[in-house]
């Protein structure tokens, strides 16, 4: 999958306009983004790239593009 | 010396008992003096804890309970081999964590196959005269969440919550046999479903209520024997609450 289109899928996750998010965007600055988000991201993780996510990992991610790496 | 909970001879299932609750409830079972029934999906886990319950005939049956199809032959296949059961303890379960937008209705559902409708099924054959001895007691294992759910729990919240429905009648159609029917909320239990919470991320700040401390699966092992055993002879229909003060 594109880049473009994991950055998509993250924007739908976290009910973001279209173009909000780039890979620079650092994670602390996007509003919605806690426990809950982080949440959907393990199921979103699982389900479209069929990778198991955990929380600690989740917290060693600091940019978005930290997590379009890690869905490969 | 006098001991209300003994459950020598007793026959009792417990599902989920390769791990965690169930686990820890087929060990105290044991030495109360059952006869237990061990079922959940993983048969070298299950084969581990019958070695670990010693010298009574522990039996295991290796079955994925949201098979639910099968539940009726594989109750009968119990109590003909091992003859009438005197109690059931479904502590076989899933706790996912989703986000409500995330939320769609195959995890209502697949929550709902192993939490409620395997425990459903097992209470509508193993409660038949054929199958159980009266005075059996049926045992759910439930959650505080039944009743005050967080975030991330609607799924696993309203599979508890159809428990506490369903026990009420189940208890009153079964009392002319003396049978109870109960379900037991436990807060947090130290078990893998809790460390799985963790890796999640999960929010202990939440359960900073919980003051007496979290629980371990010896304390939960407890109280199931008590609903189990004859000393709680006069409950049924109830949730019983074991929550380390939790909900108060
Ligand atoms: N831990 C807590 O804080 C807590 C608090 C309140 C209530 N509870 C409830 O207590 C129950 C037990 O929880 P736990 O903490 O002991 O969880 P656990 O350590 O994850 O154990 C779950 C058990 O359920 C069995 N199981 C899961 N799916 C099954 C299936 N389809 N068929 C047969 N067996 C299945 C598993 O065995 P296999 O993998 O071998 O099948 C395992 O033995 C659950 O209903 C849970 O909701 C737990």
């Amino acid at each position: 999958m594109e880049t473009s289109d994991k950055i998509r899928l993250l924007e739908e996750m976290l009910e973001l306009k279209n173009g909000t998010l780039n890979e620079s965007t650092a994670l602390k600055s996007i509003p919605g983004w806690d426990s809950m988000a982080a949440l959907s991201l393990i199921a979103l993780c699982d389900e479209k790239f069929h990778k198991k996510l955990s929380g600690d990992k989740i917290l060693s991610f600091i940019t978005v593009k930290d997590i379009t790496d890690f869905m490969g | 010396m006098l001991n209300p909970m003994d459950m020598t001879g007793k026959l009792i299932i417990v599902t989920g008992a390769s791990d965690g609750i169930g686990r820890a409830a087929a060990l105290h079972l044991a030495m109360l003096g059952a006869k237990t029934v061990l079922i959940s999906r993983d048969v070298n886990k299950l084969k581990l804890i019958s070695e670990a319950l010693g010298k009574n005939p522990h039996k295991i049956y290796p079955y994925d309970l949201t098979d639910l199809e099968g539940i009726e032959d594989l109750i009968r296949t119990i109590s003909e081999e091992n003859g009438k059961i005197d109690g059931m303890v479904h502590c076989a379960g899933v706790s996912p964590m989703m986000p409500l937008k995330s939320t769609k209705y195959d995890l209502f559902h697949n929550t709902m196959l192993i939490n409620f409708y395997a425990f459903a099924e097992l209470v509508r054959c193993a409660g038949k005269a054929a199958n159980c001895n009266d005075g059996a007691s049926f045992l759910a294992v439930s959650s505080v969440s039944s009743v005050k759910g967080n975030k991330a729990q609607s799924a696993y919240a309203a599979s508890k919550a159809a428990v506490s429905g369903v026990i009420k009648p189940m208890a009153k159609e079964l009392s002319s046999r003396g049978i109870r029917v109960n379900s037991v909320l436990f807060g947090i239990i130290k078990t893998g479903m809790y460390e799985k919470f963790l890796e999640q991320g999960g929010d202990m700040s939440l359960w900073n209520g919980q003051y007496l401390g979290l629980g371990s699966p010896e304390d939960a092992a407890n109280v199931i024997s008590f609903l189990l055993s004859d000393a709680s002879k006069l409950i049924t229909g109830t949730d019983l609450i074991a929550d380390g003060g939790y909900l108060s």
